[in-house]
């Protein structure tokens, strides 16, 4: 099973910014919700295609080619036409260093 | 970036960068007008860089976690490396070739065909020996290359296997081609070309392996297959690398007047495969089969990008492509039959059919027809759908067990495509690899 991995520091990372990441080889989207991290895969799963640009609001991220809406914090898909929750990953804050790891 | 690799030697150069092409370009023992070619090549690749790539071929390809600088071309390779083969021992061939890391291993060719005029071997050597024949389809490709990838594989090409089959003659036995990758984050950059003369007939099976399960690698590879009039090529090419290696292949074949190819396809192995497959039907009665068989596990994605264009009146065109996928694979495929205003009473078909295994898979197919002729026959499809489940009751009901019947739903779906090789111990091959696949076998 894959380790935590260091994929970024806090203060790279804004309130309501993101950073492009790669956690066990897989395109993942961190994104901060005030002082809470979050990680999605980077990847609409409706259309295949990357999440990267879509604009968050709250905890609710939107597919920024057909408005796709998914939970950052489960992963499910909140509308059409995305019928399944995007994956998402552990993250853990320590100090400083944000760690993600694939769920387990 | 490039950085040099402690530990072998010799030692292996990373990157692709414009230092790495000039140690590269000096390592290598190449006539004048190849290097001038790959440095009209190298500055495309570097123009290329900043070029976005075609979305229509490349938009369902994750490239995000793709780092080329990890890999590079070795400047040697050390002889003896073994490969599991799929296909090296199982049958009489009339000669071999065989690359590791993209230099040449070993070449040879039954006496009688070479006195016949026949050439088989490595494009390292013959573009010396042979400049007149080969001079102009290098620089053609030099000249032509269409993306990044063909930028970065006329300018860094590492060798390849060359067949040439002068006018009417005609080749029984297969011919047998090896592309094998062996050490950690090596690149092979190999260049498969196939000339058949007028009325010329051959076999050629080539197939890629990795001597290692879990070693990383890449490849840029190239093949071009030259069918001249009333030839008769038969091409198969097995991608079997270990699923740690990228796979980018650049494929074409011209068909002249009353000449056949058949073309199959495999695809078994590689962590991510594209292949860019094009089919030129360039003279009046020329035809093309095209054959795919792909199976993919766990996380592999394999795409396809085909295109069968019919230039000119009275050809055919025969697509078919069978897919499994399991697990959280991906399989891709978006295929195009393109019809010239010229090409009248063309009959163009295209099929592509997918079995999922598992809900986690996912398969993308989208044919498409550009048709500028009015009196033409074009005909294309695809599907895609779990296993029945019914089916697997039934056998199971006759005794066999959920593997078993699994098996056997998968073999009978590939059956249709095994039905239009003619080769059987490709056929055989197949068949055995994707039983390897399944888990069960040997």
């Amino acid at each position: 099973m894959a380790d935590f991995e260091q994929v970024a520091t806090i203060d790279e990372i804004a309130p309501g910014g993101r950073k492009s990441i790669v956690v066990d080889d897989v395109p993942a989207l961190l994104l901060r919700v005030g002082d809470d991290f979050f990680a999605i895969e980077d990847v609409c799963t409706h259309d295949g295609q990357p999440l990267t640009d879509g604009p968050l609001e709250g905890t609710e991220i939107t597919c920024p080619r057909h408005g796709a809406r998914f939970d950052v914090c489960t992963g499910r898909a909140l509308c059409m036409p995305a019928t399944e929750p995007v994956a998402t990953f552990d993250v853990e804050v320590r100090d400083n260093a944000i760690y993600a790891k694939p769920k387990t | 970036m490039s950085s040099t690799s402690a530990g072998t030697e010799p030692a292996m150069v990373t990157g692709f960068d414009a230092a790495a092409f000039e140690r590269f370009v000096e390592s290598r023992d190449d006539p004048g007008w190849v290097v001038d070619a790959r440095r009209t090549a190298f500055e495309k690749f570097q123009e290329q860089q900043s070029v976005p790539l075609d979305p229509e071929e490349w938009k369902r390809i994750e490239l995000r976690t793709f780092q080329p600088q990890k890999y590079g071309v070795r400047p040697s390779s050390d002889a003896a490396v073994q490969f599991d083969t799929l296909l090296q021992d199982r049958a009489q061939f009339a000669g071999h070739v065989s690359h590791t890391d993209g230099a040449c291993q070993q070449a040879s060719l039954d006496a009688a065909l070479a006195e016949q005029g026949v050439l088989f071997g490595d494009l390292n050597t013959l573009v010396r020996d042979h400049q007149e024949l080969l001079k102009p389809h290098l620089q053609r490709a030099s000249a032509q290359a269409a993306d990044r990838f063909a930028a970065w594989h006329a300018a860094f090409w590492t060798g390849g296997t060359v067949l040439y089959v002068p006018r009417n003659v005609v080749i029984s036995e297969p011919l047998h081609s090896l592309i094998g990758l062996s050490e950690p984050n090596a690149a092979d950059l190999s260049h498969t070309l196939v000339i058949l003369e007028d009325g010329a007939a051959a076999t050629l099976l080539e197939e890629t392996a990795s001597a290692q399960r879990d070693v990383a690698g890449l490849h840029v590879g190239s093949v071009e297959l030259l069918v001249g009039r009333e030839a008769n090529l038969r091409y198969v090419q097995l991608q079997n690398w270990n699923e740690k290696v990228y796979h980018f292949a650049r494929q074409s074949g011209h068909v002249e007047k009353d000449a056949f190819l058949q073309w199959t396809v495999g695809g078994l192995g590689g962590k991510l495969a594209h292949v860019h497959q094009t089919v030129d039907l360039d003279g009046r009665g020329a035809a093309a089969e095209v054959n795919g068989v792909t199976f993919a596990v766990d996380r592999q994605v394999i795409s396809y990008y085909t295109q069968q264009s019919h230039n000119a009146p009275n050809t055919r065109s025969d697509l078919l492509y069978k897919e499994v996928l399991r697990d959280r694979s991906r399989v891709i495929w978006r295929g195009m039959i393109r019809v010239e205003p010229e090409a009248q009473q063309t009959d163009g078909y295209q099929r592509s059919d997918a079995l999922l295994l598992t809900s986690s898979c996912r398969n993308d197919a989208i044919p498409g027809l550009e048709i500028e002729a009015d009196d033409v026959k074009c005909t294309h499809g695809a599907t895609a759908g779990r296993v029945d489940e019914e089916q697997i009751f039934y056998c199971m009901c006759r005794g066999l067990t959920e593997y078993e019947a699994m098996h056997m739903i998968v073999e009978g779906f590939f059956q249709r495509v095994y039905d239009r090789i003619p080769v059987e111990v490709v056929r055989e091959t197949l068949s055995q690899a994707v039983e390897r696949k399944l888990g069960i076998g040997d």
